[in-house]
């Protein structure tokens, strides 16, 4: 779907104020990169910068295509491209997450690509799984940028001294095996749980409640949190009882954002901890963490009667804006680009999911790519074996609450996941709360 | 109509206007032409995620915020708040600015000193706090255990009974000075005769305060008071950095929320309409404070 045109004169001025940046940036190109393969514009978060800014490189020699790349922190990303696509800023391709796909499809900021055979060719060879989550209403919008999902991560030392022979297998034992570590002094809080109220909550939540057999959401988008069997309810229980009644996990775990909380993973502080995959890497790298070594993965614990294998998974991806797709240069430049980040480049490798994977440690999309052996050599290096990886991706499962109101229910959301961690709600007031939310906006979205 | 102008206006009234034109012609595009366009937005239901519709709904956007749970959640919050920093605030202030309105060896070194956390960004200002209170590795964990007042390390920030207090705590390290050294300069203004005649007849420290300084300061306080105030009220940028309204909704305040609606929801009309509430809010306390101190000075 088409940018709307800007017909009164204050869109018009706030597109120019908004759009003036990347205005610039093109203006900034010059006629030289005009004249060979023309310019794109390019917008990411501010992750593995080096390793794009690489990429972009190899893609400028290999198709003369300059590409103007801006980044903004991950925290302020999203209004940061809201406001430059409602200013209709010339920005060709952009990283999208997940969570936005359905807001920025129904706004029309992001162009379908099923008519792109150049790029629908690599579904045969992604994970199902990233596929769909690129997919809203039959329609995919992108390539995966990288895929991932929450593990359960546990510290072998600090097991071995409390003589614990083998991780848990559910939450119960994690429970037994965490107050085992307490008692005998090892850890002051054995469970490490990131519980701020950011973008990464709904990642952690969402694995525990998959975890506990639950979900958000049934088939149909309703509401089925607040139920106390199938929904989120069994899950933050557990989350108020290792807090207040166990204490195995800290009450600072409500101010404590997904980055502390892997430094104290790093820091041999904690035994256990629901971190992101693509961590792996860092906690095991002694330049970045003293417990490095010792800190391996195993399936995500079941909990409670109905318990699951499953966690929360997530992906990233590169998507093209319909400004770009209408205009036949800028499609073709970013179809080339997009296939040559996203796909593969040139040479026929998938040489940027290489590049992420190895250098920063981010999971691929790219089927093909298990097989390759510096992959693998990465994944026995940093996480001792791919395989409980590779099963668990397996289980991963999309977070059920990804909606055109999913920025705006996420808020209240947090609120009550953070009430329940400080004791101030019972469990079911709280999911109710974010339930009863959650149906409001979706009957105002109709 | 040009002679007509000519002859109602005098020529340094003329040159007056033309040399201020420049700077309203200014003004008028950066302050009232964005102040009456946000009015406008809130009079729309914007929302930035559907750009295809804005339809005008006169004043809806108003009431849906009064019945808006959050709202007033949010006016308790930033009531306690304003109230805590601006009391404190001027508590410390009055007693800072008579210490320092005395003659002492340093006294010059100590007032400089005084304009350091002034000085301090508030970005810096809220990363110092967050990083003292911080529950692993904080310098006020670290002093209390050291101290024994303390078994083990606590989540400060977690804590919401604690949290809009260490909030303002760290507000009220920064905007302290400044409201000290405004009292100073109003305290040097008093005339020492006003003292000498009060000892004369028999008048204790305390009641010489009570009497002639506290009087006397009205001016000062009054400054100091609508500026705490508007300041208080509207504080942000702590709020961001420290806890970004949470545990919870601890420190939900105003400020935050009209974040959260415009900046996250993306819902620039009611986030506009807010802050239109807000500001009127503002206005209002400080002009009841001006009339209410105007008064007795």
């Amino acid at each position: 779907m088409p940018i709307p045109a800007l017909t009164s004169p204050r869109r018009r001025i706030l597109a120019g104020l908004l759009g003036t940046p990347a205005m610039l940036a093109g203006i900034g190109s010059g006629p030289a990169a005009a004249q060979a393969g023309g310019t794109l514009n390019f917008v990411g978060w501010s992750a593995a910068v080096d390793q794009v800014k690489a990429q972009i490189s190899a893609f400028e020699r290999a198709t003369n295509i300059r590409v103007n790349y801006e980044n903004f922190p991950w925290a302020q990303y999203r209004t940061a491209l809201v406001t430059r696509l409602v200013g209709n800023a010339p920005i060709d391709v952009a990283w999208i997450s997940d969570a936005w796909l359905p807001e920025f499809a129904e706004a029309g900021w992001l162009a379908e690509i099923n008519d792109v055979p150049q790029l629908m060719r690599y579904n045969a060879e992604a994970a199902e799984y990233c596929t769909q989550s690129m997919t809203y209403r039959g329609r995919q919008y992108g390539l995966a940028y990288y895929g991932d999902h929450m593990s359960f991560m546990y510290n072998t030392e600090i097991l071995q001294r409390a003589g614990i022979s083998a991780p848990p297998t559910t939450w119960e034992e994690v429970v037994q095996q965490s107050l085992r570590i307490k008692q005998q002094g090892i850890s002051d809080y054995p469970l490490l749980l990131s519980l701020a109220a950011d973008t990464w909550l709904i990642e952690f939540v969402s694995a525990l409640t998959f975890a506990f057999g639950g979900r958000f959401t049934d088939e149909q988008g309703v509401s089925v949190m607040a139920d106390a069997n199938r929904g989120a309810v069994r899950a933050a229980q557990f989350l108020r009882d290792a807090i207040h009644q166990h204490k195995i996990v800290s009450p600072g775990a409500v101010e404590t954002p997904e980055i502390n909380g892997l430094r104290a993973m790093g820091g041999g502080a904690h035994a256990f901890g629901i971190v992101p995959t693509y961590r792996i890497r860092a906690l095991n790298d002694p330049s970045q963490a003293s417990a490095a070594g010792k800190i391996r993965i195993a399936l995500m614990p079941k909990g409670g009667p109905d318990g699951t294998n499953a966690t929360c998974g997530w992906i990233r991806f590169y998507g093209m804006t319909p400004g770009a797709k209408a205009d036949r240069a800028r499609r073709e430049r970013a179809v080339r680009f997009i296939e040559f980040f996203g796909g593969r480049d040139t040479s026929g490798n998938y040489s940027m999911q290489r590049l992420l994977l190895t250098d920063v440690g981010l999971p691929s999309c790219a089927m093909p790519l298990a097989q390759d052996p510096a992959v693998q050599e990465f994944w026995q290096r940093w996480a001792g074996g791919g395989a409980i990886i590779a099963q668990q991706a397996g289980l991963a499962k999309k977070k059920d609450v990804i909606s055109p109101w999913f920025g705006e229910w996420v808020e209240t959301a947090n609120q009550a996941w953070q009430s329940v961690c400080l004791g101030r709600a019972e469990p079911e007031a709280a999911m109710r709360s974010a339930g009863n939310k959650w149906t409001e906006l979706r009957r105002a979205f109709r | 109509m040009l002679a007509a102008l000519n002859r109602r206006f005098g020529y340094d009234e003329r040159s007056a206007a033309i040399l201020v034109f420049p700077v309203v012609a200014v003004l008028l595009v950066v302050a009232a032409y964005p102040i009456l366009y946000s009015f406008w937005v809130s009079l729309h239901d914007i929302v930035l995620t559907r750009p295809l519709r804005r339809p005008f709904v006169g004043f809806d956007n108003y009431l849906r915020i009064f019945e808006d749970e959050r709202f007033w959640l949010a006016v308790s919050r930033t009531t306690f708040y304003t109230v805590v920093t601006v009391a404190v605030t001027t508590l410390l202030a009055i007693l800072v600015a008579l210490l320092l309105n005395e003659a002492f060896p340093g006294q010059r070194l100590l007032a400089a000193l005084l304009l350091v956390p002034w000085a301090t960004p508030s970005v810096v200002n809220g990363l110092m706090w967050k990083w003292i209170y911080d529950p692993t590795y904080g310098l006020l964990n670290a002093l209390l255990v050291q101290l024994g007042l303390l078994d083990r390390y606590r989540a400060w920030l977690g804590d919401p009974d604690l949290t809009l207090l260490l909030i303002a705590n760290a507000a009220i390290w920064k905007q302290m000075p400044l409201a000290a050294l405004l009292l100073i300069v109003t305290m040097k203004a008093i005339p020492d005769d006003l003292y000498r005649a009060a000892k004369v007849d028999g008048a204790n420290v305390l009641q010489r305060f009570a009497h002639v300084t506290l009087p006397a300061l009205r001016p000062g306080l009054m400054l100091v008071l609508v500026y705490e105030t508007m300041i208080s009220i509207r504080h942000f940028d702590l709020f961001l950095i420290m806890t970004q309204g949470g545990p919870g909704d601890a420190s939900f305040v105003l400020s935050w929320l009209i974040y959260v609606e415009t900046f996250r929801s993306l819902r620039f009309g009611t986030g506009a309409a807010m802050s239109y509430v807000l500001a009127m809010v503002t206005f209002l306390l400080s002009w009841a404070v001006i009339r209410w101190l105007g008064k007795r000075i």
